[in-house]
């Protein structure tokens, strides 16, 4: 097969080869910058994010896409729903906010944070008009608030925020669940097949403790 | 002489303003040029698909008219679209690639520029394509010894631009329109000895056969047929 490519591509010439690979490549770059763009429009690192567990309901299911906006000058309001990422921890997770503080800028913030991270030069040197946040959230389908999973931190700060949530598409995020899990289903079916022992931490569990449900 | 009468002949009118310039007169036509049969690799298209049809015409025409002893292929348009479109690819994998890299809030006004200039890029492009480009498929030119005058270097340039007529009203099938533009100087593009313009339309059942295989010697007859009246200086 591979002779064949090589006949091919000796008879077509380089330009045509070309030109096959540029419409491949435009393809996939295309698809970069809209995702790029919206993050730029949106002011938010992840602008569409997808539900994974089932926290939220009945406002989101898993499966659901979610469309995000950031404004860093934003004052965020009890309701709110937003979504976070506590430092060393990959999934963000998408809860309602419960409680908000407002901490007027002359008063250093890391106070009232068990924060582990290193204080920031700019804290201090923080001549911003607005207050900054310190914020509690929740998930609506579940009896505790996310204490536990702030892995030790007391507050979440606007820092954390990834964005708040403005609409919802229902469904249409089983596609990358499906484009995820894939990879592991494959792996795990592998492992029933050859007989492998199973590993004491499976990926059920984890999931769920990490989308905090 | 027959051959001062023919040197301007127009462009648009039914008839032949000239008699038909002596066959000799002129540098080789591409019906002159035969392809062993052996050399021949089969086409087979789908038949119902009329891009895939459009396709393998255009195909036949450019491998037609670029043999050893007919026209050079110019290539820029080629060119120019493919530059444009790797320098944007290459804009949008560096912007990417920075985004990752570094921060987002930092990184911000970087990809903020990446973007514009993609998007800059994808609009030239894709104006390039429309406009200037538009329905040319094949732009070819050719150095030849004058046959009239010794010691002298003729330049001949061809192009050809297509397009399908739709299934219409006055045909049940859909057609291959070609037109093309022939212009025949010497004296490094000074003196105008020559040129034509003539147009064609023939319904692809004439060139493919049920199964989608195309019958590459009627096509190449056809298309010679054309290129050869747009030499000798007649409007088809």
């Amino acid at each position: 097969m591979l002779i064949e490519e090589v006949r091919a591509f000796q008879r077509l010439g380089l330009r045509h080869v070309l030109l096959q690979v540029l419409s491949f490549a435009s393809v996939i770059s295309s698809g970069l910058m809209i995702w790029k763009g919206l993050a730029i429009i949106t002011s938010c690192e992840s602008p569409i994010v997808v539900v994974l567990s089932g926290s939220m309901e009945p406002a989101f299911h898993r499966g659901d896409l979610l469309f995000l906006t950031q404004d860093s000058s934003e004052q965020y309001k009890t309701g709110d729903i937003a979504v976070y990422k506590i430092p060393g921890v990959d999934i963000p997770i998408v809860h309602r906010v419960l409680e908000t503080h407002d901490v007027p800028p002359t008063i250093d913030i890391r106070r009232y944070t068990r924060s582990m991270t290193q204080p920031e030069p700019s804290a201090n040197v923080d001549s911003s008009e607005q207050y900054s946040q310190l914020l509690l959230t929740k998930g609506d389908n579940n009896s505790v608030d996310d204490i536990v999973i702030y892995r030790g931190l007391e507050w979440l700060e606007r820092k954390h925020i990834v964005g708040k949530v403005r609409g919802s598409l229902p469904y249409v995020g089983y596609v990358t669940i499906a484009m995820h899990s894939l990879p592991k289903q494959l792996s795990s079916a592998r492992e029933r097949a050859f007989g492998k022992s199973k590993s004491p931490r499976s990926p059920t569990t984890r999931t769920h403790r990490d989308g905090g449900s | 002489m027959a051959r001062t009468k023919a040197a301007a002949p127009s462009t648009s009118s039914e008839k032949a303003r000239s008699p038909s310039p002596d066959p000799a007169d002129r540098p080789l036509g591409p019906l002159a040029v035969t392809v062993p049969a052996s050399e021949r690799e089969e086409v087979k298209v789908n038949n119902a698909n009329m891009t895939e049809l459009k396709n393998a015409c255009d195909d036949a025409v450019k491998r037609f008219l670029s043999r050893p002893e007919l026209f050079k292929q110019i290539y820029l348009h080629t060119d120019v679209r493919l530059a444009l479109g790797w320098l944007s690819v290459f804009v949008a994998a560096g912007t990417a690639f920075y985004g990752y890299k570094v921060d987002f809030e930092k990184s911000k006004p970087v990809v903020t520029i990446g973007l514009i200039v993609y998007i800059l890029l994808t609009i030239t492009s894709t104006l390039y394509a429309y406009f200037i480009e538009g329905d040319t498929i094949f732009v070819g030119k050719r150095k030849t010894f004058s046959k009239r005058v010794s010691f002298t270097v003729e330049l001949e340039r061809i192009t050809l631009s297509s397009s399908t007529i739709p299934v219409s009203k006055s045909s049940s099938s859909p057609s291959y329109s070609v037109a093309l533009h022939y212009v025949r100087s010497t004296n490094g593009g000074k003196t105008l000895l020559g040129r034509g313009r003539t147009k064609g339309a023939a319904p692809y059942t004439k060139f493919f056969d049920d199964k989608g295989v195309m019958h590459q010697e009627a096509f190449e007859k056809w298309v010679g047929g054309l290129v050869e009246t747009s030499m000798d200086g007649k409007a088809a």
